[in-house]
């Protein structure tokens, strides 16, 4: 039978071509499946956040039940884990304390991507004086190390709701690095031709930065999504641990090990339980964030071919 | 050169005024020196709290903007920092801390750079054998490590090996003062920790820079005229790879405030990292602008001299 369709389908061209096609999505997929410490480190995340969602409801006593039959007990049928110096259960304490850390790590990296993937992409795509102002902005913001300014702005934080105030700062001086990286990046795609396309058609500048700019960063956006989780969860820890930011009777890791550091001789499991936890989310989080990297860069051998 | 230089310089200085002074707006906004008061038992009556706070110009009763232009005058034409609410100097606090912290992190610089650089290269040379995939999972290993989970896992080993001796050959707090041998007994963990947290980022950079210029066509044509390797690899890539090691080095000095934060609240040690935390617990407005003030410097001369760096190593570079 003769074809009369003179244009054959894309899945026709392909099968007359001898070439399979692949979606981007499992490309991408196939590419980190075969990089074993990405995929480890997936795993290692996925247990964990498991912990936390699914720890409160195994946990056989609440993260703020007091043993005062069980001070500073080593690790046992009763307390998993442990028990802190007023007699917490150590399971609960850490899987409460995984969760907050984790949560406010999530948040605050995606308020941190967007609001740095606005500003960055805005500040290459205006030349001229607008940029020259942003970028003096963005480098006076860095003068002070940040971890200065984030302490001074959560150090008045407390209770439970401290938590979000906290995320909020992280967000809000978080943001001022990852910018600078991106507008370097795209001082390259202001050049190309479909941006000065759409300017010529009349765009607006915030379109053609939502539309055309930073869907071009993409997947640098995203590796830099999973890597802030790690900056802002070892800023929350960093924090909590010098006494600003999460304070008690809220808790995270970085208020666990603060706990844990005064009895590191009496009770050393106080302290190498959480920390343990922070260690294992960052790695596997840094671990996932470089495996991405190698799958979404077309130009990298790491992963093997296709 | 020189104008260059000079150019830079006032940029920055004008960026440090700028940053000192949202840091200041930042303290006075956020930090309330009167709860410190208020708590008291019995609190202490309103007008001596008043005056106190009046003294050290930290009364928010006062508006922001008068209380920055009186710290602003005293800054500016006397350099004098203010005091905390306890009425002690930040200026005489802050001068002997400062040494303290830089000591401490001259030397676990040093140590960093020197370790660093020796592992970049060796496992540049010897890519993706043995060594390097070991090396590289260490160095991640420490790059994720918080700095003060690594420090007191150092105080847990360090108390743990002098119970297993049985001597002490570890202290795990302040700096001692019973000579040279017991100062480098205090020093030794905190260095420890230092240079392990900074040793990372030579090592990776130094590895990715050195493999970079391994492949240059120079260091080929050196090869091909029969340079054996290892003097092609010493004379003609590692030289050109230093450059940007140089950089980071000066780079670092960007951190030496915030770098000893961690270390010093754990480790006892007062410097200007421990200060930093103490004037933040107390409220102490000026003390904690002084050091966010005192970071904002290193940063800058940091900055500065990186800019000398590179126009003086890289001949690439023209200075206009």
């Amino acid at each position: 039978m003769v074809s009369t369709n003179l244009l054959p389908d894309a899945a026709e061209r392909a099968r007359r071509a001898g070439v399979q096609r692949v979606p981007k999505g499992t490309l991408v997929a196939r590419r980190f499946a075969r990089n074993k410490p990405a995929v480890a480190g997936l795993v290692i995340f996925a247990l964990l956040a498991l912990l936390a969602l699914v720890g409160p409801f195994v946990a056989r006593w609440g993260y703020d039940d007091l043993d005062f039959g069980a001070l500073k007990q080593r690790p046992s049928a009763a307390h998993w884990l442990g028990t802190d110096i007023v007699g917490a259960d150590m399971f609960a304490l850490c899987v409460r304390g995984l969760g907050r850390s984790l949560l406010i790590g999530v948040i605050a990296s995606l308020g941190i991507t967007v609001i740095a993937a606005f500003v960055g992409t805005a500040i290459a795509y205006f030349e001229g004086w607008r940029e020259r102002v942003g970028m003096w902005i963005v480098d006076m913001l860095l003068v002070i190390p940040t971890f200065f300014l984030l302490a001074i702005m959560v150090k008045g934080a407390a209770g439970t709701s401290g938590w979000l105030w906290l995320t909020a700062a992280l967000t809000i001086f978080g943001w001022v690095g990852y910018a600078r990286i991106l507008r370097s990046i795209a001082l390259s795609l202001r050049e190309r031709e479909y941006i000065a396309a759409a300017r010529f058609m009349g765009v607006p500048s915030l379109t053609i930065l939502r539309r055309h700019m930073i869907p071009n960063l993409g997947s640098i956006l995203i590796i830099q999504t999973v890597l802030g989780v790690v900056y802002a969860v070892q800023a929350e820890t960093g924090l909590s641990f010098l006494g600003f930011g999460i304070t008690p009777p809220d808790t995270s890791l970085g208020v666990l090990i603060r706990a844990g550091s005064s009895t590191l001789l009496t009770a050393p499991w106080m302290f190498l339980e959480p920390a343990a936890l922070l260690l294992g989310l960052s790695l596997s989080m840094t671990m996932v964030g470089d495996g991405l990297r190698d799958a979404l860069d077309p130009s990298s051998a790491s992963a093997g071919r296709a | 050169m020189l104008s260059f230089i000079g150019r830079r310089l006032l940029n920055y200085l004008v960026m440090l005024f700028a940053a000192t002074t949202l840091a200041y707006f930042l303290a006075s906004s956020f930090l309330n020196p009167r709860s410190n008061y208020v708590q008291m038992r019995p609190p202490p009556p309103e007008a001596s709290i008043d005056a106190s706070l009046d003294f050290a110009n930290v009364n928010d009763k006062m508006p922001v903007v008068a209380r920055y232009g009186r710290w602003l005058e005293q800054v500016a034409l006397h350099w004098n920092w203010g005091v905390s609410p306890q009425g002690e100097s930040v200026n005489g606090a802050v001068a002997h801390r400062a040494l303290v912290s830089v000591k401490l992190v001259t030397l676990a610089t040093v140590l960093a750079v020197l370790l660093g650089v020796s592992i970049g290269v060796a496992a540049a040379i010897r890519q993706y054998r043995l060594f390097d995939r070991v090396s590289n999972a260490i160095s991640v290993f420490f790059l994720v490590s918080p700095t003060f989970v690594l420090a007191l896992l150092l105080v847990l080993g360090g108390i743990r090996f002098n119970e297993a001796i049985g001597a002490r050959w570890f202290f795990v707090t302040g700096l001692g003062d019973a000579g040279f041998l017991d100062y480098l007994r205090h020093i030794a963990l905190p260095t420890v920790t230092l240079t392990l947290v900074g040793y990372v980022g030579y090592h990776l950079t130094q590895r990715t820079y050195l493999l970079d210029t391994m492949n240059a066509d120079y260091v080929r044509t050196a090869r091909a005229k029969g340079v054996p390797k290892n003097v092609a690899i010493r004379r003609h890539a590692l030289r050109t790879s230093l450059i940007p090691t140089a950089i980071g080095v000066v780079w670092s000095l960007t951190s030496v405030i915030t770098g000893s934060v961690f270390v010093e609240t754990i480790f006892a040690i007062d410097g200007a990292g421990k200060y930093f935390v103490d004037a933040l617990t107390k409220n102490d407005i000026n003390g904690s602008v002084a050091i966010a003030a005192l970071g904002g410097c290193a940063t800058c001369a940091g900055l500065l001299l990186a800019d000398i760096v590179v126009a003086l190593l890289d001949p690439r570079i023209r200075v206009s």
